[in-house]
């Protein structure tokens, strides 16, 4: 069988002392760089560029993958531990791993989220291998309208997310989608709610709604009272998860890698939308959904699941069509380009050992990763027993630190300083931050995508239903609000 | 005489004297040198400087720091440079940006005079490319679709007042003939809007899109420079096809605070040649598809103007909005 | 009824809701609105808006009629002292370099918590600069002045 030879062929480049070293090296060096918040795997890669000059083609891009989806492993760990999102989709395993780890259970977290990682990453090396350019070509039949349909959906089902208030919560996603809107207009090149300041004419960034949201509300929110509240359970239940806890976690994980492996392949929406979209779906389907938010363990597997798989299929469309579906594949292609590889559609023919190489090493990559970051997991839980006096300062310092990486600029700081502010009112009126960052990253999405599609179909809305993929969200949008009104309506949902 | 400790003192106390002026003639440079860059990781402005970067460290003995401050279109880290000590230790990788923001947005600074102009490093064209399943197989007609249609004709950019962008309207503007605009929030988006046939036509960068085009998912038309670009020698250029005088071109030039020593400039200016000359840095280079320039300051300057002038021009008449 | 409005927590949370919504009309003005099949820029930010605005009210009302109260104390001084150490650490950066800005930031955080031992900080700072100095600008090159104007 072809796939099986060339998959044994993989394997044998990918087993090379110096390809195994590199794959180590990139994936120790994604980890600990998707632990900090800011420095992200697109900084670190292109600080590593010029070494890719000096290496074979292999090495070169094994390492540099290493370190893109070691960087989704590592974010999960500051967001379970500290409610600091290390990467973008991290920023759903807050909601539940945090409070895991405030019960006590850090450690099972902490594994449940490297376990599902690396079930995740096995199916996506997996799809790749077995049907890379066929879900490269089905993600070129999303067009303006199919964008929009899908996340109309989502913002559909946000609701969903909210844990308790359901007006407050979809107040919150509306904020959030206002906040998207600052920066330029791509439709018109207008820079809106810029208030002449040049740095948000490129939006508010990630990192400083997230850092400021999540992690600075939350210290000053431990801080408030002049009594000593005990942030962490002093009694830490053991390292590994347990066999309830496996058994919990056991579909969520498969439905999110399923998730992830569609969405990462998709230009432009890739691992963060689904793990909001993993985390929406588990809650739906959970027996008893009042469990998510307070420790949830489906909570913590079904996101690192699904962004873990997004990962690795994010790299298909840059393999096998040769397109830069995201500013990391860019530089990934780029060092391909520079070394003389054209990625595209010839390059599993033209260079077999580069293709298979690089899915085997991935494999071998997210071995690796569990291997790493299993034993670790004693390690941050012990980090956990440090006094809050000497924890919080220095998160603060890495928040720092991390918002400054980004785009090099104090702007960044000031801005989520204030950001910070508003994250702690919220937060002491019960509004939660997860809806307002759903809203963030999808409403830039939703508007844009909009008046494209009618402006390609000069003004025709019926466009949205008569292309069969947006048909079917837009009618999965339907019935979701249906499922979700009805039963609403029959147990009055209260706060 | 020359051993007693007030003549070894006086001598010392000398030195010291001598020393500040003696830095004023330093060896330059004595610490490394930040390279400031106005887009994130990732584009070709990014992959340019460091494809330059390491090769400029090695003949100027220190460090050159690739610094990103990505935002409006150059604006911000050009802004940064300019309020800048004219050291020698501040440098800038200019872009298209730099002579088509002053028609677009308000500038904190003044586009020429507050720049020491070194070298135009390169540039590279553009090329024009359709989607397969869009008949017109020339730019003849291309032109003859569009003007029996107007309007009809959907292309995509990677974003408004980007060279992608504008390289388009000026081929509107030449040629007498209107398309519809669909902007994309970068190259990406907007490339695979292209082949997904969600726009029919687009002017890419020319390294992503001639792969592209050579796989067959994608119809050259012509190339946007003057000259036959040489990594693509058998498609013709724009202007040889029906629109005479057309150039559009991404480029690539270094600059420095305008008062920043003329000693230094020229040491800059050296180096930066010799590391484009060399073998590596031009083989990187051109596969970018960028063809190698190293001009003089004057020339660079002169380009500045001319360029600036050009696109003055084509944004009012095309009457894109400024911010 | 005024000192329970006062910390109503759903009358605030109501009231910044329409702040904001508000805010975001009213800055939109200046954006062309086009059609609903042609949306401008200005479009979207207002429908927003508007919607943020009901959702306030919404909110706000219910608010008055349960009139539950914010939990626990509003902590302004932590909140402050957390906010200017963040702002103090972009300001420093470039300016007096990484090492100094770290043990500054470290400083105006920890006096946010409840107890500032003085020693305590001390040592954390210094530790702490080590180490950032260690994987930010050896480990990562990141190409921050370290002290002052020096690399």
């Amino acid at each position: 069988m072809e796939l099986f030879h060339n998959l044994v062929f993989g394997f044998g480049v990918a087993f090379s002392l110096q390809n195994l070293a590199y794959c180590f090296v990139g994936v120790a060096l994604g980890t600990l760089i998707g632990v900090l918040p800011g420095v992200g795997p697109l900084v670190t890669i292109a600080m590593l560029f010029p070494i890719t000059f000096h290496l074979p083609a292999v090495p070169a891009i094994i390492m540099l993958a290493g370190i893109f989806y070691g960087a989704q492993y590592g974010g999960s760990t500051t967001s379970i531990l500290v409610n600091l999102p290390g990467e973008t989709a991290s920023a759903v395993t807050c909601i539940d791993g945090y409070q895991m780890a405030r019960q006590g259970r850090a450690g099972p977290a902490l594994a449940t989220a490297a376990l599902a990682s690396f079930f995740a990453g096995c199916v996506g090396t997996l799809l790749i291998a077995l049907a890379g350019p066929t879900l490269g070509e089905w993600a070129l039949k999303f067009g303006a309208a199919e964008y929009t349909s899908l996340m109309l959906m989502a913002l559909v089902a946000s609701a969903v997310m909210t844990q308790g208030d359901a007006v407050k919560g979809l107040a919150l996603v509306v904020l959030g989608l206002l906040v998207g809107v600052v920066g330029v207009d791509v439709n018109s090149g207008m820079a809106r709610y810029s208030f002449g300041f040049p740095e948000l004419v490129d939006g508010i960034g990630f990192t400083v709604v997230a850092v400021g949201l999540f992690a600075v509300a939350e210290i000053v929110a431990n801080l408030e009272s002049r009594e000593a509240r005990e942030v962490y359970a002093g009694k830490v239940t053991g390292l590994m998860p347990t066999a309830r806890d496996i058994r919990d976690a056991a579909w969520p994980t498969v439905r999110g890698t399923a998730l992830g492996a569609c969405f990462g392949v998709l230009p432009g929406t890739g691992p963060a939308l689904s793990s909001f979209a993993t985390y929406m779906l588990e809650k739906k389907l959970a027996r008893d959904p009042s469990r998510f938010g307070r420790g949830a363990i489906e909570g913590v597997a079904a996101p690192e699941a699904a962004n873990n798989a997004a990962a690795q299929t994010a790299f298909i469309p840059m393999l096998t069509l040769g397109i830069p579906a995201s500013p990391i594949m860019a530089l990934m292609l780029a060092a391909l380009t520079l070394q003389g590889i054209a990625a595209g559609p010839q390059v599993m023919l033209d260079k077999p050992d580069l293709f298979w190489g690089l899915v085997a090493s991935m494999w071998i990559g997210n071995l690796l990763l569990v291997v790493l970051n299993l034993p670790l997991v004693g390690l941050w839980v012990k980090l956990l027993a440090v006094p809050y006096r000497w924890l919080f300062p220095s998160i603060i310092l890495f928040c720092c630190i991390g918002n400054y990486s980004v785009s090099n600029n104090p702007f960044d700081l000031y801005l989520c300083a204030i950001i910070g502010v508003l994250g702690y009112v919220l937060v002491k009126l019960e509004c939660e931050p997860a809806p307002l960052l759903l809203g963030y990253v999808l409403g830039p999405l939703l508007e844009e995508n909009l008046r494209r599609a009618l402006l390609i179909a000069r003004g025709d809305p019926t466009v949205f239903f008569t292309r069969p993929i947006s048909l079917a969200f837009m009618i999965a949008a339907v019935l979701i609000f249906v499922v979700m009104v009805v039963p609403a309506r029959a147990t009055r949902r209260r706060t | 005489m020359q051993n007693s400790p007030i003549m070894r003192f006086l001598a010392l106390a000398l030195l010291a004297c001598a020393a500040p002026s003696a830095l004023a003639q330093a060896p330059y440079p004595v610490k490394p040198i930040r390279f400031l860059v106005g887009f994130p990781p990732g584009g070709s402005n990014d992959i340019v400087a460091r494809a330059i970067a390491p090769k400029l460290s090695e003949y100027l003995g220190q460090q050159v720091v690739v610094d990103n401050r990505g935002g409006a279109n150059t604006a911000i880290a050009t802004q940064l440079m300019v309020n800048s000590p004219p050291d020698g230790y501040t440098i800038l990788m200019n872009a298209p940006g730099h002579t088509t923001n002053p028609a677009l947005i308000k500038l904190g600074f003044d586009s020429i005079n507050d720049f020491a102009f070194i070298t135009l490093l390169g540039k590279a064209p553009n090329l024009l490319v359709v989607h397969p399943s869009f008949p017109p197989k020339s730019v003849q007609e291309l032109i003859a679709l569009s003007k029996k249609r107007p309007g009809d004709v959907n292309y995509g950019s990677s974003g408004i007042g980007t060279s992608v962008h504008l390289s388009a309207e000026l081929f509107q503007y030449m040629s007498g003939i209107k398309w519809t605009h669909i902007a994309y929030r970068g190259g990406g988006p907007g490339l695979v809007a292209l082949l997904s046939g969600e726009v029919s036509l687009y002017f890419g960068n020319f390294p992503t899109v001639i792969r592209q085009a050579r796989a067959g998912r994608l119809r050259a038309l012509a190339a946007t420079g003057l000259k036959r670009s040489a990594a693509a020698p058998d498609i013709p250029t724009v202007a040889e096809s029906g629109v005479p005088g057309y150039e559009v071109s991404t480029w690539w030039g270094l600059s420095a605070p305008a008062k920043t020593p003329p000693a230094i400039l020229a040491r800059l200016h050296k180096e930066t040649v010799s590391a484009l000359n060399s073998p590596d840095v031009r083989s990187r280079l051109e596969e970018l598809g960028a063809e190698i320039i190293a001009s003089s300051p004057a020339q660079y300057a002169d380009f500045i103007r001319r360029d600036m002038a050009k696109w003055a021009k084509v944004i009012k008449a095309a009457g894109i909005k400024s911010r | 009824m005024k000192p329970d409005l006062r910390n109503n927590r759903d009358f605030i949370a109501g009231l910044l809701f329409i702040v904001l919504g508000g805010l975001a009309v009213v800055l939109a003005r200046d954006y062309p609105l086009g059609s609903t099949m042609r949306m401008g820029p200005g479009y979207f930010p207002t429908v927003l808006g508007g919607i943020l605005i009901l959702f306030g009210v919404t909110v706000l009302l219910r608010g008055v009629r349960s009139g539950d109260q914010v939990k626990g104390v509003w902590g302004w001084k932590p909140l402050a002292l957390i906010a200017l150490s963040i702002v103090l650490f972009g300001f420093l950066l470039d300016r007096v370099g990484m090492i100094p800005a770290t043990v500054v930031t470290l400083f105006a955080a920890a006096a946010a918590g409840r107890e500032f031992r003085f020693k305590e900080v001390l040592l954390l700072a210094v530790v702490m600069s080590a180490f950032c100095v260690a994987v930010f600008s050896y480990g990562l090159k990141l190409p921050y002045p370290l002290i002052g104007g020096y690399y």
